[in-house]
């Protein structure tokens, strides 16, 4: 379990590019609003560096150096002003500007989800936005395999703390939890799924949100 | 605290001439300098190409990185990364890229593999330069030269085959919990791992 930060190995997964797109998009929020990850992720991107040094030398030809030229001949002067242009956030290219105008699933009581699992063709993990009503409670379930979370809006607290706009969760099946949202506004997630979530409580198998 | 971390950040990012070429690319197209990276850094992400199974693509990689390398070079700061971190991070990106081009149909991506992996010191709201930063290259290279070889192999196989966790461990015929208990003395060493809460 790892809570509010990425641990360390799947920060050097993702410095060496080596996670899925989901998992990769989920660091990557966090890592934009936590300066502190971002430095993690300086020292292991100058890990990569360092491995890459330190490898058997192979030789690369003089003439493979002349067609680098004549590529970068052939194509128009890089632009500063266009390549420092502000990105538009992956967030926003995969849901648009308005998190809660979403074609939200009504669950039961205050859940309501949607899939996304589309948008990230070829991979094979379920991502899945969930969102939690302001003052609303999760009915409790554990999570088999494993479940990547980060808070996209607002706030949930369980029995373990409290999670804000972009803190990061891993949960896997032995965290029972019954998340609730704090704060006025609806909470909500974005969450990597290796296997579907299991409720706990009475009713599981009607109430999942996640069996199909 | 070791004299290493008291020099001035200034001092240490002058010192390193691939840097001070990067920067000469970005600010004047210097091709001299430019062909001086080739030279340098040209045979590096050929072998790294070759070490992840892109075998066949290695020349092409080097291609895509060095075209890359010139057209982003604008934006290269060397007070935010060394030249080497920030190349290394092209040549992962590019990979990525070539890797996902060819499993995908072409329509099929709505999301950017720069959305996804971030080039150090291109974020905007990076409001300071850390000290830490730069020295980092210089004392990972010192601290590796005193790790054990079955650390280094973890984490040669992550960074250049490109191997998760699981699959090191698989490969190695070793526990999955050995293999991360190796990489983190290794990023122990690194302080990589300064605020993790449950390892």
């Amino acid at each position: 379990m790892t809570r509010h930060h990425p641990d360390s190995l799947s920060l050097m997964e993702y410095s060496a590019g080596n996670l899925s797109e989901p998992h990769a998009l989920c660091i990557k929020l966090h890592l934009d609003k936590c300066s502190h990850c971002r430095s993690r992720v300086d020292t292991l991107d100058s890990l990569g560096a360092v491995m890459m040094e330190q490898q058997p030398k192979v030789t690369v030809s003089e003439s493979m150096f002349d067609s680098i030229l004549s590529k970068i001949d052939s194509e128009p002067a890089a632009e500063p002003a266009a390549a420092a242009a502000p990105r538009v956030s992956a967030l926003q290219k995969l849901l648009g500007e308005d998190l809660n105008s979403l074609p939200w699933k009504r669950q039961l009581g205050d859940v309501s989800v949607l899939d996304i699992t589309d948008r990230f063709p070829g991979q094979k993990e379920q991502v899945v936005l969930q969102k939690l009503a302001a003052g609303g409670k999760a009915p409790a379930h554990t999570h088999r395999g494993e479940e990547t979370t980060i808070v996209l809006q607002g706030a949930f607290a369980d029995q373990k703390g409290v999670f804000n706009q972009w803190d990061f969760v891993v949960l896997n099946d032995e965290d029972e939890h019954k998340p609730v949202a704090v704060g006025c506004e609806d909470c909500i997630t974005l969450s990597v799924l290796s296997a579907p979530v299991k409720l706990t409580g009475t009713f599981t198998r009607m109430l999942n949100p996640f069996i199909r | 605290m070791t004299t290493l971390d008291q020099k001035p950040a200034s001092s240490e990012g002058r010192k390193d001439p691939w840097s001070q070429m990067l920067q000469k690319v970005g600010k004047h197209q210097d091709r001299e300098a430019y062909h001086a990276l080739f030279e340098h850094f040209g045979p590096q992400i050929k072998y790294y190409a070759m070490a992840n199974g892109l075998a066949s693509h290695a020349e092409e990689l080097v291609q895509e990185v060095f075209v890359s390398i010139w057209r982003r070079s604008c934006l290269y700061d060397w007070r935010k990364a060394a030249a080497s971190t920030w190349i290394f991070t092209i040549a992962r990106n590019q990979r990525i890229d070539m890797l996902r081009k060819m499993q995908r149909t072409s329509a099929e991506m709505p999301v950017e593999t720069e959305d996804l992996w971030q080039i150090p010191g291109e974020n905007e709201n990076e409001p300071v330069t850390s000290l830490h930063r730069l020295m980092s290259e210089r004392r990972i290279r010192e601290s590796l030269s005193h790790l054990p070889e079955e650390q280094i192999t973890v984490i040669a196989k992550v960074y250049m085959e490109n191997k998760s966790h699981q699959m090191v461990a698989d490969e190695l015929d070793i526990p999955l919990g050995t293999v991360k208990s190796r990489v983190r003395l290794a990023l122990n060493k690194l302080k990589v791992i300064l605020q993790d809460q449950n390892v």
